[in-house]
């Protein structure tokens, strides 16, 4: 418990005096959705009006999703920083295991995106009015923590496994690519093409994106919803544990 | 021997090369007492980094144990780890933070409470000169003040083991003095330090016990005079001279030289000779010559050294 707490202190070090980090961490996602979400939903309107919700209101799950996604890539590439730094292999030998150190990472990563949530959820209400259903909150701060931390075990197998930062840098930007425009991040699935909607069906953050929606305006089927949770947990779980297999591998 | 610090039983590690793999530590056994200050040393190569590596965990042996405090690096790394802090080879600092917060966090780690922490952190700052930058992010930094932090936070904790890897790489001569005197001021109160080095004067002042490594083996082990003794009959000498003389090439080249250097009037030799033949030389020498300064001394741990991992090469 010491070693994660010694995690969380030097993660939260590093974060709180380094402003560059709370731009990327706190405020961009908030960027996209003051910037794109106000952009779309005034030159191209909602393609969700016969439901009566805007823009605004579909899109506040895929900033969120979109949140979970940025910042568990933004820690994974820290174990870069600290391999560059020489701090990762001196670190191996602090009284923690490879998995305490590896699990305080990702709780400090889950509370990071736990915070911006709340701040979106706010500034959604009070700057777009968007009618977010307070009861179904919980299952927000549920996703965003199964969701950070499923990223972030994904992203840290590549960023254990690769020993480049250039290469690193070109495989988060293509997966950024990939899994943000393949999927139900920036509009409805249901008017695309075929082979769209199925890669998009398979694309975990499209699971984790309609849960969003559903636990912040409603939209969606439940049941569908609950099995795409635990599509996206299983993909959780395989991640961490692979994760850990490159972690214990580090020597 | 009183407590053991460390005990290493016939330790292997192979790395696994696309021709053949290589042995970089090949089997080797040896003690530590409590307290000690334990020198490793060797050529660049000789697999001081990989055993120090497999010592504190950050690498698995292929075959044989290691045991820290009685707790083997591999079944029990975490007990290891509660009585080990390490100073790695390469620079290893959070950049990112600035010096104090690189103190307190190492502390941390190591369950130090944050009351004290912090007064150990102004002990530690002032010991090691660093009040002037104690707020200034590590990344502003130069390279020589990076590695005085990276040392600087193994003071921070009292941890029963200390492992230094070319702790003095990049510190000026002023703040490596003091942190030898500070090693040995740990050592008398009971840390064992382990220290790998290619500054063989630093292990010569420092080390009651030192261990010579070539090609991942053992080559000699024993306290500086048992080292000594087993180059006998090398010896060197200094001789500064009013004026060099000419023939001093042509008759260096008839003596039982190992070494030797001429710098402006002053010769710095080491001979191999009984200790009668190495007087008359030197006599020999200083013959029709006016000498300023002469000095004969015994084998330094340098000759020692020398002799051993070139007998092995």
């Amino acid at each position: 418990m010491n070693a994660i707490r010694a995690m969380l202190y030097r993660e939260g070090r590093i974060r709180a005096t380094n402003l560059v980090f709370i731009f990327w961490d706190l405020f961009y996602p908030l960027a996209y959705m003051l910037v794109f979400g106000v952009g779309v939903n005034a030159a191209l309107g909602s393609p969700l009006s016969s439901a009566h919700l805007d823009y605004n209101s579909f899109f506040l799950g895929s900033v969120l999703a979109m949140a979970s996604f940025g910042i568990a890539s933004n820690t994974s590439w820290s174990f870069f920083l600290d391999r560059d730094n020489g701090i990762f292999f001196e670190m191996l030998t602090y009284p923690l295991s490879r998995s305490a150190y590896m699990l305080g990472k990702v709780l400090f990563t889950i509370l990071v995106s736990i915070m911006q949530a709340a701040i979106t959820l706010a500034l959604g209400r009070l700057l777009f009015h968007i009618r977010i259903r307070w009861e179904l909150v919980p299952l927000v701060f549920a996703a965003m923590f199964a969701g950070t931390a499923g990223w972030f075990f994904f992203y840290s197998i590549f960023a254990l496994s690769t020993r480049r930062n250039d290469v690193f840098n070109s495989v988060t930007s293509i997966l950024y690519f990939v899994f943000l425009f393949a999927s139900s991040m920036f509009y409805p699935l249901e008017p695309l093409p075929r082979w769209f909607r199925v890669a998009a069906t398979a694309n975990p953050i499209t699971w984790q994106i309609d849960f969003l929606r559903y636990a912040t305006v409603g939209l969606g089927n439940a049941h569908r919803v609950a099995q795409e949770s635990l599509l996206f947990l299983a993909f959780s779980i395989a991640a961490f544990l692979y994760a850990v297999r490159c972690l214990r591998g580090q020597e | 021997m009183g407590t053991l610090a460390l005990e290493v039983h016939e330790l292997v590690k192979t790395y696994a090369s696309r021709n053949n793999p290589v042995r970089a530590v090949d089997g080797m056994s040896f003690e530590v007492g409590s307290g000690t200050i334990f020198g490793l040393l060797g050529p660049n190569g000789a697999g001081k980094s990989t055993l120090l590596r497999m010592l504190t965990t950050l690498s698995r042996p292929t075959s044989g144990t290691a045991r820290v405090l009685g707790f083997d690096v591999v079944k029990s790394p975490l007990e290891v780890r509660r009585r080990i802090a390490s100073v790695i080879q390469e620079t290893a600092v959070d950049l990112l933070l600035s010096v104090r917060d690189n103190l307190l966090t190492f502390a941390r780690f190591h369950g130090v409470n944050q009351a004290k922490a912090r007064s150990r952190a102004d002990e530690v700052i002032d010991r090691f000169r660093l009040g002037a930058e104690v707020d200034r992010k590590v990344q502003d930094l130069s390279g020589g003040f990076r590695r005085r932090v990276q040392v600087a936070k193994t003071f921070m904790v009292a941890t029963p083991v200390l492992f230094l890897d070319e702790f003095s790489t990049g510190m000026d001569p002023l703040l490596k003095r003091e942190v030898m005197r500070q090693i040995r001021y740990e050592a008398r109160n009971g840390r064992t330090i382990v220290l790998t080095t290619q500054i063989l004067s630093e292990a010569e002042e420092l080390c009651d016990d030192i261990l010579i490594m070539n090609k991942g083996k053992q080559v000699a082990r024993g306290d500086l005079n048992t080292l000594k003794s087993l180059s006998q009959e090398v010896y060197e000498i200094s001789m500064t001279f009013e004026s060099m003389p000419e023939d001093i090439a042509s008759e260096l080249s008839t003596l039982p030289v190992l070494r030797a250097n001429v710098e402006n009037n002053t010769l710095e030799a080491t001979l191999k000779a009984a200790e009668g033949t190495v007087l008359e030389l030197v006599s020999a020498l200083a013959r029709h010559r006016r000498v300023l300064r002469m000095e004969v001394s015994g084998a330094s741990l340098e000759d020692v050294f020398l002799e051993l991992t070139r007998e092995e090469a």
